[in-house]
């Protein structure tokens, strides 16, 4: 028994569900790359490009949902073939809520700005953090591309390295703006970045999670982390 | 796409010969078989029509030089024989023709049956005349109706039998099976299913069988023989047609040879009435 | 649906939901087998159609036997009321056990068995009589009821097989005078109405047109409350639509078994998988 259907075009329709996903994630990808970009050199134009690109996210994710509907009522898959269409439908739309985080960050960077006000934030953490978001990312899309379960129980776990950035800048910027109340404006456009950033992060995790329920059957949500990577490493 | 076919012309105007040489030669085969049937039945009706009146039916058969007469012994002789022969053949049949089918299909009493009775169905007729002959008329020393009835009852056997055999196979074995899954013990499935399933395949066949019987003479000859007169008495000689009709045909009497015709017209009509009633019997039961 | 095998069977224990594993040693604990096959082999003379089956059939669930033509499920559907018999040549070697109770030995009462595990075919085979007559045939074998009370139970069969009201006023003519999906729940409503534990369906709507088919299913759903049913089918969704269990047969043996909803969610061997999603090579 290969891998293959009995049918050619079930096969066709199932590759390119995947695929619309990866090229998606690439999409999602870039938009923040290009945000954090426009962040560090606080540069407005590379802000619109972002802006303007969210909506092409957008669009991606109402095609992908209803080529998902239409596999579910032409195929009626079952067991591996459904819980892809399933995982495929769901990290969608986190790959558009990860596109909207993009986009407030380069509106809230656009913000800043505009007003122009000086401070002496250290944005190190923003700019570090934002790194590891892209980078698990793309090893979340990675990981669902080879279904590679392994590589998935890694995002997972080194989505808590973002959580902890977020957490040491927020103490920071609670340090900076008790300082020098003249900065809270500001502040508090940074504090809307950095957890923008920090919930890319999870939803990359919510990905890598899916990676794991495609390949393993099981739904690793919500449990705790040993039986996670337990379910990941099963034959 | 093209609307063009890749029809070859040369191949299908040979096709097209050939159809019609065919259907000529099959409507040719039909029209002569028709033609000697509608001969026959033409000479007889029209041979017999001449005998037929009331009389046919009232008076019997006259002796020899007297004027009139009919066919009433041997209408009523051939009815009481068939009659007779109908009630053994029928239960010996179909009960035979049911082993047959339900309950010996892989052993030796079958197949020797299945044997004996396909010998039995090409047998010539007059053999078993012949043998009822030695076996019941030379050990009672007369000739009687019974005797008549025993030898167009074993030529009518094998033909019910068959016809009962080949009927219940038809039943499909998915019917049989439903029956089984009830709990049906064998019996009940053959009798109150299979057979019940068949059975106008199986009235049929004994309407058949009837036909056949019907015109038999050569058995009728040494054993039921023939009567002059008007009798019921089975244990004596009975009147029939077959042999009413064989002896008056080559007379030299002529209400004689008249009456033989009207025996030979009543003979035909009844057996074509009873192939009607069997071809209405089946088509009626088989779209219900 | 677990609450109704707990209060039939298992009045004393109230059981609280526990966690996954807890539940399902529960609900083992409190179910009962209508059929168990162990080690089973079947031969159609040298040919061995059925290897080394183990199975349970779950009383008041639907189990379904899918699987490729010539796996051997309906060899095994026909196993069960010993339907083989029929046919020299054809044995089993094992044993089955109904409610305990061996059914391959020879000496079991082949007809009284039949009457308590009742099986429909794939081509509706009215009787050759009144509608009302397909019903009571049966009935009559083993019981023996007034005319009224026959009229009551073919009232009642017809109504369990959902045919009651088409077919209330032409009790009296031939069953053959139905169409086919009427015809096949004709022959439904006559295997209930003798009442058995078992009701075993050999692929009933296959011969059905859509609609047909969907009122028999939504028969099966009903029918299962009361009666222990199994049915092989060889339209998966079928399966995943009306069966508890689901067993997975290829050439002769048993390949898994186990919840449909396991089995078309998460099936645990490969070719299951592979079968179920249309994979062959």
């Amino acid at each position: 028994m290969s891998d293959k259907h009995l049918s050619s075009q079930f096969d066709a329709d199932l590759n390119s569900l995947s695929s619309r996903l990866l090229e998606m994630g690439g999409l999602v990808e870039s938009q923040i790359s290009t945000a954090m970009r426009a962040f560090t050199q606080m540069d407005i134009d590379t802000c619109n490009i972002v802006i303007e690109n969210e909506k092409l996210v957008n669009d991606l994710e109402i095609q992908i949902d209803l080529a998902c509907t239409e596999l579910i009522a032409r195929r009626q898959p079952t067991a591996r073939d459904l819980r892809l269409v399933m995982a495929v439908s769901k990290a969608i739309t986190n790959l558009e809520r990860a596109g909207d985080e993009a986009e407030r960050v380069a509106k809230r960077t656009k913000r800043l700005i505009e007003s122009g006000a000086p401070h002496n934030i250290n944005v190190a953490e923003i700019r570090l953090s934002g790194q590891m978001a892209i980078n698990l990312l793309r090893r979340s899309l990675d990981a669902f591309a080879r279904l590679d379960t392994t590589a998935a129980a890694e995002v997972v776990a080194e989505d808590r390295q973002i959580d902890e950035e977020f957490r040491g800048f927020v103490r920071k910027l609670i340090t900076y703006m008790s300082e020098d109340p003249h900065i809270i404006s500001v502040g508090l456009d940074m504090l809307t970045i950095a957890k923008a950033i920090e919930r890319i992060g999870d939803h990359s995790k919510n990905i890598a999670e899916f990676v794991i329920y495609v390949a393993k059957g099981a739904d690793v949500r919500h449990i705790p982390h040993e039986d996670l990577v337990r379910e990941a490493n099963k034959p | 796409m093209n609307n063009t076919s890749n029809l070859n012309p040369a191949i299908y105007a040979k096709r097209k010969r050939v159809n019609k040489i065919g259907l000529t030669l099959s409507m040719g085969a039909m029209v002569l078989g028709m033609v000697f049937l509608f001969w026959i039945l033409g000479v007889l009706f029209f041979k017999g029509f001449s005998a037929l009146d009331l009389s046919l039916f009232t008076a019997s058969t006259p002796a020899p030089g007297s004027e009139g007469g009919g066919l009433a012994n041997a209408i009523v002789g051939s009815l009481l024989l068939v009659g007779t022969c109908t009630l053994i053949s029928t239960p010996v049949g179909v009960l035979a023709g049911l082993y047959l089918s339900e309950y010996g299909d892989r052993s030796r009493v079958a197949s020797v049956t299945r044997f004996v009775t396909d010998i039995m169905l090409s047998a010539p007729s007059i053999v078993i005349g012949l043998f009822v002959y030695a076996f019941v008329v030379a050990q009672v020393r007369h000739f009687s109706g019974w005797a008549g009835t025993i030898a167009l009852a074993l030529i009518a056997i094998p033909v019910v039998v068959r016809t009962t055999e080949n009927m219940l196979r038809l039943v499909p074995g998915s019917l049989r099976e439903a029956a089984y899954a009830l709990g049906t013990p064998k019996w009940k499935v053959a009798f109150m299913v299979t057979l019940r399933a068949a059975q106008s395949g199986v009235i049929t066949g004994v309407l058949l069988a009837l036909a056949r019987v019907s015109g038999e003479t050569a058995p009728l000859l040494f054993t039921a023989l023939n009567n002059q007169f008007f009798s019921t008495n089975m244990n004596a000689p009975m009147a029939n047609l077959p042999v009413v009709i064989f002896q008056f045909a080559m007379s030299p009497y002529d209400n004689w040879v008249n009456l033989a015709w009207g025996g030979a017209l009543l003979i035909t009509f009844a057996v074509l009435g009873l192939n009607i009633l069997a071809r209405v019997v089946f088509r009626e039961k088989v779209q219900a | 649906m677990m609450s109704n095998m707990k209060t039939m069977f298992d009045l004393n224990k109230i059981d609280s939901q526990g966690g996954g594993v807890e539940t399902n040693q529960q609900t083992e604990h409190a179910s009962i087998n209508a059929l168990e096959v162990r080690n089973l082999n079947f031969y159609y003379g040298s040919f061995q159609g059925l290897k080394d089956i183990n199975l349970d059939i779950e009383q008041g669930k639907v189990t379904a036997f899918i699987g490729p033509s010539g796996c051997g499920k309906s060899t095994l559907l026909r196993t069960l009321n010993r339907m083989y018999d029929l046919y020299p040549g054809q044995r089993a070697e094992g044993e089955i056990n109904f409610y305990g109770q061996n059914i391959l030995t020879p000496s079991q009462d082949l007809n009284l068995l039949r009457s308590r595990i009742g099986m429909v075919f794939q081509k509706p085979t009215p009787f050759p009589m009144s509608i009302y007559e397909n019903i009571a045939f049966g009935v009559r074998l083993y019981e023996k009821l007034s005319r009224s009370e026959m009229d009551e139970r073919v009232e009642w069969a017809l109504n369990k097989a959902a045919l009651w009201n088409e077919a209330k006023d032409k009790l009296s003519q031939s069953g053959l005078s139905l169409s086919g999906g009427q015809q096949q729940r004709l022959c439904i409503a006559r295997g209930v109405a003798v009442k058995p534990s078992v009701i075993l369906l050999d692929e009933p709507t296959s011969a059905l047109d859509p609609i047909s088919t969907g009122k028999i299913e939504e028969l099966i759903n009903e029918l299962k409350h009361e009666y222990t049913i199994a049915i092989v089918t060889h339209n998966m969704q079928q399966a995943a639509r009306v069966s508890d269990y689901t067993a997975y047969m290829y050439l002769g043996s048993l390949i898994e078994y186990g919840k449909t909803d396991e089995i078309f969610i998460k099936p645990q061997r490969k070719e299951t998988e592979d079968y179920i999603t249309g994979r062959f090579g």
